[in-house]
């Protein structure tokens, strides 16, 4: 459609709305309410704009201009809202005049009038849509002498959200954030006209998506009060990356100030998150600036570790190798290492001489499917079948199938970017519930929102899988069915699947049959990237947990704590060689000969592949980590000790190998990624526990390092062991009791949550990197609680 | 979060009318339910209460947060146990000129409330509320459901002399320009005898 903003003519795709076209054109109009994947409502009447379209006579033909021969404008009578406004054939949309100027300049007036104007106190101020609008079109002046409303400036919306709701200025973003992207409606307008405020009557926020309105909010009011008074905008570091705490390889900003991480915020990746990110893994980054991290390297003198160079500390394991030649060391990396990191072990190992190689956590069947969907797939999909507590495993996974329930696929990207008034969506559109099916050994949360719901009992996943393969079951049948008559169906595969090499291989059977595409939930951030790196023992014997066996001599463990396990820390401190780098002291490190500092996710630069295969950035916000160094500064440093200039020594080394195997270059990867193609690689020497009468499940909020996130701490309460009432009543145990338990073998501190959807006779708990999802044996007998002397002032 | 197991349910016993409520509306619209409900809710029991929000909430099938936004949005519902005479004066334009303020100084003074209040013995609540829709008959002051048009002092006096009393007079009503043509006030029957300034 030709539409003619000012002076530019554009030709525009109908549907489009009139900002579209407005900032298409190159032009700008201020807005508030407007939100990109979001559905306009023309609530804050920012974007106002003279705006015209000729009309047709009868017969179809224009009406014409007598003065010029050209069509006739007719003129709305009044601006217009122009968010709202879909365009028309030969619109004019003049975004210049003098009438658009006063109608903006009275409307910036008006929402100032109540604002408290408390910038220089204000967490937003200098990244704040009101103040620059305010700067580019009010008129800096206010006819407004009264007295201004006033209102709760603290508000705590739940545990990790503030409002301030003076600052309030009604956009309704937030609210319709709820309704439109997570489906959880937990936060409403109250009263009307000038006492409206934003509140719930829920207690807190209960979704899992809340974060996000802190990002949207155009002004100071929806603060994330982890970062409350922590800095101001200008002073931060804004550094682009990936999150590495689920598989979604979701882009955030980490904005750091002083050598701290102050906050996480969600960044745009139109392919894979969108703008949205989800609470785990904004709220979960306080643990990087944790008082005890270690920052140098710590060496074993005397029985007990002390701080000393690098250069003592790798001449110390060099030593050590001497003896340990070939298949007597092994290698270990969390699966959240970056590739770099993979090559970097990879080589070292090569260099050893040792086949003892292995990422962890990692499950007993590939996690790369032969015919993967994208995250575009699943939000587009006609049929969705989702075995796996998605939300907690791969968060971006739920809002995705989100889209799906909508039917609207995701927008075609404009000149100015993703479109800020997508005139597709509505606000409390119908969903498409019946496109979706969940199951799952539990209640998840996936499942109000699907249309089929199966219950299993856990460990049964591939009689599950069978039934519906060969549709002996009702429902199993109505789901293959509707899985083959589908255009896009998607089948999401998850840990419980995962974990059983044959449930696995009968639900790739499923995806043949059906024509489905498969998604299959990594463990971890780089779950798939290792793997295609092939970072993965020689043989079956040189598996992670058969090295904590006994099959090595000597061990280089990165990210993990295997010494939670008492029989495990038995064999450990038995060992010739434990070199152990992380960033907290834990049971291993008590055990270890030499400890090395480890960089957290936020402060490595490499790449990630996600689970769809896109190798995506990971960079670093300049975080003070002391000495600390990912395990490609590990290769380096033993290198220099061992007198080699080994491979993977550095990030740069890694990427030059990378770039000939792959064709890549990683120093080259566009905001969104690149999909690589990959093929499984030989996973095997897991076993998996087949029975036990509790189920580790996948936690959104990471629980290794939850007791150093005071914040989500506090509003989670702690990682939880989930049961029914029959089995609490059973074991004498209270809603909130905090209890100390042996989890096959693990001494675990857990806060009681009882829930009448657990099913009864399986306890849930969080799995561990190195307890990952699937059954296990809780040792009931073992369970004692803790007592807290509570101190009456 | 108010634990529903110990506050009995409005409509445990009220089935019929739940039924009926809900049977207004088509499956997708089940929403629309939420007005009438609340407003027998609240026909009952005077005011709203929290665990009230949270059981329509859970017979809808919605969050309770969006029933509070709605039944927030209008000053009729109340969240607060409002007294057995709800005293609401209309403050909008034409009764403001027509002296709706005084009206509630008046009515304040005399009953020791202020707006939003109610009174101990949970006799009287005032609320000032925007235009009742009778700005001919201006000021208007609205007793629960019943309007009382044309409010001078000496009128609210009387009123609010019979309310103490138990007693609702009937509403007099002065209609102009109606096609039913003018209702005649009732003469004022000043029965109590006032205090110095009547």
């Amino acid at each position: 459609m030709k539409v003619k903003v000012n002076d530019v003519e554009l030709d525009l795709p109908p549907g489009t709305s009139a900002i579209d076209a407005v900032f298409a054109a190159g032009y700008d109009v201020p807005y508030f309410c407007s939100q990109e994947y979001m559905s306009p409502i023309g609530a804050c009447r920012m974007c106002l704009a003279v705006v015209g379209a000729p009309r047709k006579e009868r017969d179809g033909s224009w009406i014409m201009d007598e003065a010029t021969g050209e069509p006739k404008i007719f003129y709305f009578p009044n601006p217009m809202a122009t968010c709202t406004t879909a365009v028309m054939e030969g619109m004019v949309i003049d975004t210049l005049s003098d009438v658009t100027k006063k109608a903006q300049g009275g409307m910036m007036e008006m929402h100032l009038i109540n604002h408290p104007l408390d910038c220089p106190t204000c967490d937003k101020g200098g990244a704040c849509e009101l103040q620059d609008r305010a700067y580019e079109y009010g008129s800096g002046e206010s006819r407004f002498v009264f007295t201004k409303r006033h209102n709760e400036k603290h508000h705590a919306l739940s545990d990790l959200i503030t409002l301030d709701r003076e600052r309030c200025i009604h956009c309704k973003r937030c609210v319709r954030y709820f309704e439109e992207v997570p489906g959880d409606e937990v936060l409403d307008f109250i009263e009307r006209g000038g006492h409206t405020f934003i509140g719930t009557v829920e207690d807190g926020l209960p979704s899992n998506f809340s974060g996000n309105i802190t990002d949207i909010c155009p002004v100071g009011a929806l603060l994330d009060t982890t970062s409350r008074f922590r800095g101001r905008n200008w002073e931060y570091d804004h550094t682009r990356s990936t999150s590495l705490d689920d598989a979604s390889g979701s882009a955030i900003t980490i904005d750091a100030r002083t050598g701290r991480i102050e906050r996480i915020k969600g960044a745009l990746n139109t392919q894979v998150n969108k703008n949205w990110i989800d609470d785990g893994t904004r709220f979960g980054h306080e643990y990087v600036d944790s008082g005890d991290r270690i920052k140098t390297p710590l060496l074993r003198k005397n029985g007990k570790l002390e701080p000393v160079t690098w250069e003592e500390a790798t001449h110390f394991i060099a030593e050590k190798l001497k003896t340990l030649s070939g298949d007597a060391l092994g290698i270990v990396l969390r699966s959240d290492a970056t590739l770099e990191e993979g090559v970097a072990a990879k080589a070292l190992a090569d260099h050893l001489k040792t086949g003892q190689i292995d990422h962890y956590p990692r499950y007993a069947s590939s996690v790369i499917p032969a015919n993967p969907a994208s995250f575009n797939d699943l939000a587009t999909a006609g049929a969705i079948f989702v075995m796996a507590d998605a939300t907690e495993e791969v968060p971006m996974i739920d809002l995705r199938i989100k889209d799906a329930l909508k039917g609207v696929n995701p927008p075609t990207l404009m000149p100015h970017g993703v479109p800020i008034a997508d005139l597709r969506l509505k606000e409390r559109m119908p969903r498409k519930t019946n496109i979706l099916t969940v199951a799952a050994p539990y209640r998840v949360d996936l499942m109000k929102h699907a249309g089929q719901v199966i219950d299993y009992k856990a460990g049964t996943e591939a009689q599950l899988l069978q039934q519906i393969l060969d549709g002996s079951t009702d429902a199993g049948k109505a789901l293959k069915e509707s899985l083959t008559a589908a255009d896009n169906a998607v089948i999401v595969l998850g840990a419980f699947v995962l974990n059983s090499a044959e449930a696995s291989k009968l639900a790739d059977d499923l995806a043949k049959a059906t024509g489905a595409k498969l998604m299959k939930l990594g463990a971890m951030a780089n779950s798939f990237g290792l793997e295609a790196q092939d970072v993965l023992p020689a043989k079956s014997d040189y598996s992670y947990p058969n090295m904590l066996a006994g099959s090595a001599k000597g061990l280089i463990v990165s990210g993990l704590n295997p010494a939670q396990n008492a029989e495990v820390a038995q064999m450990l401190g038995g060992l010739e060689l434990l070199v152990v780098h992380d960033l907290f002291e834990n049971e291993t490190t008590a055990l270890a000969h030499v400890v090395l500092p480890a960089k957290s996710g936020y402060e490595k630069e490499g790449t990630v592949v996600n689970l769809e295969g896109r190798y995506l950035s990971v960079n670093a916000a300049p975080v003070d980590g002391g000495q600390a160094v990912d395990f490609t500064g590990v290769v380096k440093e033993l290198g220099d000790a061992l007198g080699e200039r080994l491979e993977g020594r550095s990030v740069r080394s890694s990427r030059r190998l990378l770039k000939k195997e792959l064709e890549l270059d990683l120093n080259d990867l566009p905001l969104e990624g690149t999909v690589v193609a990959a093929k499984s690689g030989k996973v095997s020497g897991l076993k998996p526990n087949s029975s036990g009468n509790a189920l580790l499940v996948p936690s959104m909020v990471r629980p290794e390092y939850l007791s150093r996130n005071p914040h989500l701490l506090a509003s989670t309460g702690g990682n939880a062991l989930r049961l029914h009432p029959a089995d609490a009543a059973s074991y004498q145990l209270s809603n909130h009791d905090v209890i100390r338990v042996s989890v096959g073998g693990f001494k675990r501190l857990l806060s009681v949550h009882i829930s009448e959807s657990i099913p009864e006779g399986t306890l849930l708990l969080p799995a561990l990197p190195d307890q990952p999802a699937g059954l296990v044996q809780v040792d009931v007998n073992s369970i004692r609680k803790e007592q807290f002397a509570l101190e009456v002032a | 979060m108010v634990e529903l197991a110990t506050i009995k349910p409005f409509f445990a016993e009220r089935q019929d009318v739940l039924n009926e409520i809900l049977g207004r509306y088509p499956d997708y619209g089940r929403r629309s339910a939420i007005m009438p409900l609340l407003w027998e809710v609240q026909r009952a029991e005077r005011y709203v209460s929290e665990a009230r929000v949270h059981e329509i909430a859970e017979i809808i099938g919605i969050q309770p947060t969006e029933v509070k936004g709605v039944m927030s949005f209008y000053s009729t519902y109340h969240e607060h146990q409002v007294g057995k005479y709800h005293l609401q004066i209309c403050s909008t334009l034409a009764c403001s000129l027509a002296g709706s303020d005084e009206m509630y100084d008046f009515i304040s003074e005399e009953t020791g409330l202020v707006n939003g209040e109610t009174d101990r013995q949970g006799l009287f609540s005032i609320q000032k509320v925007e235009c009742l829709g009778s700005c001919t008959t201006a000021p208007v002051l609205q007793v629960n459901d019943t309007y009382y048009e044309n409010v001078g002092k000496s009128r609210c006096k009387v009123l609010l002399d019979a309310l103490r009393r138990g007693e609702m007079p009937e509403p007099w009503r002065e209609r102009y320009g109606d096609n039913e043509g003018v209702e005649k006030a009732k003469p004022l029957q000043n029965t109590a005898k006032t205090g110095g300034n009547a």
